[in-house]
This record gives structure tokens, sequence and C-alpha cells, in this order.
């Protein structure tokens, strides 16, 4: 019987291209191109990894997103991945973490037969890190979250959960949703000749009708909370003394004379 | 499992009073974020004349019921069960969403640690409310009992407010090293209950098979940090930071991308997925300073920049930048150090 994976993904900003601006301290994201959440790049990576040792692995990645997220779905493809959807509708748009999940959950849910749902720790872009555990709740599934290495073992799927004071290793029969950690692998790179493979094959782009939830209950409408106000955290003013290698003596001095340091 | 429904707000939100809390432990004890929880939540709660009621879960509570009160929760609930001996999603999840329905908090907050961030997740899914994560202020607006949960954005640039005004409990993880851990009172007059339960085998399905335990190093309350980042070049590089933070009494940080090479172990870690210092002194020694590293440390009272790279992000937030190899002025920086110490250096007194 086919194992059936989905792994879940986000366009974001590339955040090695949005750089903080000097002076007024804020993310200049303009000149940032939109790449797979670096996190959801060592989802995939997981998910490839069982299907490089597993017989009858089925890999389909899934977005909700704006039409051009499409390119974030056949980046994925062309890394091996079988099939892709994205889910868009401009009912989405505005959604917290609640919806976002629901809409993903019922995604998975019109999809058929799952075994594992990967997902990213979190997005570089909001941060939260809530959407994977919360499609396991809506789907009422096991999950690991935080992993760094999965692997099937006699029917089980085995995760490692890199906590703050150590590594813990569950077990788990599938179906269960497991969130992977950045930079815990390193993604493979696409192949010209998959590229030219994704784009024969394309993507299936789902609308809410297709999900069949209610408008009111996705997107901004959906979502329980709201943003009340942004303000520009006030940074402490800060010099930017230089000194230089040769003058150790006196900058241990300053330090010390200023009670920063005390010797 | 609640299905794939919407968030339904209750019809009559003022009904849900108090602050809950979850008290998190690790390895049997209570852990420091989760405690942090109580000088945050109680201000909240005192401050419309409610409770705060601490969460704590295990086998052998009794004593960690105990200190949760002494630290200053007004009543505390302990949940034993050898189920609950270690932190299991379903379990956890399932039985902190029974309290819920019991107390109906208006408020609940849960530390955002990785633990802390997977149970939060799944019940803001099954209260059907909103969840703000990683919050680094937190308070409440008193005519409305409405939680003001606010979290950096954009690379900690911009603070977000964020309401959940009609869905309850009002939910919010809370960085760890932001809020304090009230001092412990022996004195303290709280009320206490510990209840038995058993956890059925439906939420038991996953299995915790190994653990290795690593040592845990708190940043977050050292006084000098030297951080090492990238710039160090090499793994061994972190031997000449320790030389010169065993000369001024320093912890090591390090950013993210030498952790993740295994330079240094994870717990040395400084940043958005790592801990968030403030110490007095941070001197950053190679560290180019992407957002996520920024966003741990730009709270730190001065901060050193040593760094061939003038173009570093981490020079614009820098009170002294050092722009020359910090191969060479790392020991130049240890023997000047020695110097003064042993006052060879000391300068012509200067009139004050």
């Amino acid at each position: 019987m086919t194992l059936e994976i989905v792994v879940m993904i986000k366009q974001v900003p590339d955040s090695q291209e949005v750089v903080i601006d000097p002076v007024t301290f804020t993310l200049n994201r303009s000149a940032a191109r939109n790449v797979i959440n670096p996190a959801d790049e060592n989802a995939i990576e997981a998910a490839l990894r069982i299907k490089d040792r597993e017989k009858d692995v089925h890999i389909t990645v899934i977005t909700m997103g704006p039409p051009f997220a499409e390119s974030a779905l056949l980046d994925a493809m062309a890394r091996g991945v079988d099939d892709a959807i994205l889910v868009s509708d401009r009912a989405f748009a505005g959604a917290d973490t609640y919806p976002t999940g629901l809409t993903l959950a019922a995604t998975i849910t019109k999809m058929g037969k799952f075994d594992i749902i990967f997902a990213g720790e979190e997005s570089t872009d909001s941060s939260t890190g809530h959407v994977g555990p919360g499609v396991a709740e809506f789907l009422g599934i096991e999950q690991a979250s935080y992993t760094s290495n999965t692997w099937i073992e006699d029917g089980f799927v085995y995760a490692e959960r890199e906590l703050e004071d150590g590594i813990e290793t569950v077990r788990m029969k599938p179906p269960c949703l497991i969130t992977v950690l950045t930079n815990s692998n390193i993604p493979r790179n696409p192949t010209l000749r998959m590229k030219i493979d994704s784009f024969r094959k394309g993507i299936k782009t789902w609308s809410l009708a297709d999900i069949e939830l209610k408008p009111e209950w996705v997107g901004l409408k959906g979502s329980p909370t709201v943003v009340k106000s942004m303000r520009t955290i006030n940074e402490k003013k800060r010099e930017g003394k230089k000194f230089k290698a040769g003058e150790m003596d006196k900058f241990v001095e300053e330090l010390v004379s200023k009670g920063i340091l005390k010797l | 499992m609640v299905g794939l429904v919407n968030a339904e707000p209750p019809e009559n939100p003022g009904e849900y009073k108090n602050v809950l809390i979850f008290l998190e432990t690790r390895q049997g004890k209570l852990a420091k974020p989760g405690l942090e929880m109580i000088s945050v939540g109680s201000a909240i709660a005192h401050k419309v004349n409610e409770e705060l009621i601490g969460i704590v879960m295990g086998n052998k509570i009794e004593n960690l019921v105990q200190e949760a009160g002494e630290h200053g929760c007004d009543r505390v609930i302990g949940l034993k069960s050898k189920d609950l001996e270690d932190f299991r999603t379903i379990p956890y999840s399932v039985n902190l969403s029974e309290l819920i329905a019991e107390f109906k908090p208006n408020i609940l907050l849960i530390p955002a640690t990785r633990n802390g961030r997977d149970l939060a997740s799944r019940i803001a899914v099954r209260s059907k409310t909103g969840v703000t994560a990683d919050c680094t202020e937190l308070d409440i607006d008193p005519a409305e009992r409405i939680l003001q949960a606010r979290r950096p954005t954009y690379g900690e640039s911009t603070l977000a407010e964020i309401l959940c005004k009609r869905h309850r409990p009002q939910m919010a993880t809370a960085r760890p090293g932001i809020f304090s851990v009230p001092e412990r009172d022996p004195r303290r007059k709280f009320v206490s209950e510990i209840r038995k339960t058993t956890i059925k085998k439906e939420f038991l399905k996953k299995e915790i098979v190994g653990f290795k335990p690593r040592s845990t190093l708190d940043l977050t309350s050292a006084k000098i940090i030297v951080s090492g980042g990238l710039g160090l070049g090499k793994p061994n590089g972190f031997k000449l930071l320790e030389e010169l933070a065993g000369e001024i009494g320093a912890s090591i940080g390090a950013s993210r991308p030498t952790v993740d090479m295994g330079w240094i172990e994870r717990d040395h870690q400084v940043g958005q997925t790592g801990q968030s210092v403030r110490p007095d002194i941070y001197i950053a020694c190679g560290i180019s300073g992407k957002a996520q590293h920024i966003m741990g440390m730009r709270l730190s009272k001065n901060i050193v920049s040593i760094n061939t790279d003038a173009g570093a992000e981490l020079n614009s937030i820098s009170d002294y930048i050092i722009n020359e190899d910090l191969y060479k002025v790392i020991p130049e920086l240890v023997q000047a150090i020695k110097r003064r110490k042993s006052g060879e250096n000391k300068p012509a007194e200067t009139p004050a």
C-alpha cells in the first residue's frame, strides 16, 4: 500500500535578502525574492529521504497562498515531490493561525488518505510555529514537533525532537504530523530534468469551494485575533565608537571607567 | 478532535474569569520559563481583581505544587498521573482543555518553549480561540478585560499589539527570559489541590522511547557574554573566546549557524530560536548580525562588535566597533585586560 506523505509549505520573502535599515531599524524586504520558507525546505527533504529509503511512497506538497506561490510548489516538484496543490482564494487573505490551519486541514481531508504530514517548524515571516500542530489538532492525529530526524521502522514513525534540555525520541503509528527544524538536513537542489517535468506536469489549484469551508470561517473573517497596532521599537542610540586592535589598553580603560566592565 | 470547524466565540465572554498559566516541567522539576509566567500572570490577574491559577501536570508533583504557590500563584491545581510524567502533546492538551472548560479562564498563558508552543497550538484549536505567539509584553485593558499581547515582528523592528476580543480564553505564549521569576516565599498564602487522574489509552499512542539529556546553560541571567559567529572560521575559534571569557567571567554565546554546523552545543545559541539575552555587555566576535540573531541580543546594555566586515549589520546596533581580524583583536584584548588587572596599565589620575 502506498505511503502517502503531505508536505505543507509556505512561500516567504527570502530572509537572506531582507535587511535591517540601520537608521529606522525596520526590515527592508522590498528587494527580497519569494522563496520556500527555509524550515519547509528541510521538511521537503525529510519527506524525500523517506521516499529514498522506502518502497511505494507518494509525496504531495500543498500551500495556501496567492497565485504566485505556484513557483514554490514547482520548486518542490523539481526536487522530487510527486504532486502539488495550491489552495488559493481571495477569501483566505488575512488569515491568522486558526483559519490557516483549518484551510490546510480541510485541503488534506479533501485529498483523501494520508499517512505522514510534514511541515517546517515555523515560518520566517511570522514565526509562530502554530499552524503545523494546529492542523494535527483539526485532524485529530499525533504529532512530533521540532524534529531533526525522522525514519520508519516496523510500521512505526520515529522522530527525534530537539528540546531545550535534550533530545527526545518518540514512536508513533501513522497518521501523524511532524514539524521539522530549520537546518536539520541539507535540502537537495532541483534538477533541470525534474524542473522540465514539473512544468509539464503542472500543479492543481483549489479554491474555497473545492475544500468546502464556509467563507466566514477562513481568512480575516475567520481569525480570532486582530492586529490592533504596530509601533516601532525605540532603539537605544548606539554610538558605534571605533577602536583599533592596537588600542586595546585604551578600550579596556574606556569600559572600566564607564563601569561597563568590572575587573 | 474538533473536526473542521471555525473558531467559535462563546455567547457570554463575560463569564470567563481569572488567568490560567501552564507551569512547564522538565525532568520532574518546574522549568524557569513556566515560573516566569507567574510574575506577568499575577500582574494581569490582580489588575482586574482576579486570581492567578497555576497548572502543574506530572507524576511526583506535591513539591512542585508547593513551589508554584510559594512563587506567587493564588491557586495551584496539580494533575497527577504516571502517564503525565513526561510532556506528551495529546494527554497534556486533552487534560488542559478539560481544565479550561471547568475554570473558564479569561486568559491562558503558556511559555513559548518548544513543548509550550507544541501545546499552545493544539489548545487554541481545541478551545476554538486565538493565540498570540512569543510575546514580550503582556498587559490587560482593565475596562474590557482584554489581553494586550505584544510581540516583536519584522525582525524585532516593530512591536505588534494583538487582541483576541470575542474568543475565550485569550491565549498567549511568552518568550522565555523576558519576564522575571518572583521570589519564592514560604509564607505566601495560596490554595492548592492535587487531583489524581487516569489517561485513556487512546491518548497514549505516542511513546517516548528515548531521551538524551544535554547540558543546559542559562544565558538569560548572564552579566557578560562573549559570543561567536561564522567569522570565527573554524570550530576551535571558540577556544579563543573561552580565553577572553575566562578573564572577564563571561558566558559563551553563539550564533545559530555555528550551532547548526556543530561547532558548539545548542544551549549556547543566542537569537530568535535560541535564548534572548540582555547582559551588561555583549561582545560579538565575527557575527554579521542576521535579524534572527539581533532579535535575541539587542536589549543588551552595551554591545561590542569585533568583525573584519565594516558593513556587518550588527555594527549598526553596536556601542563599540573593532573593525579588524578577531584573531588579532582578542589576544590583544586579553593582554590588555591582564595588564589592567595587574595594575601595569593604570592611567594617570584624571579629575572627575
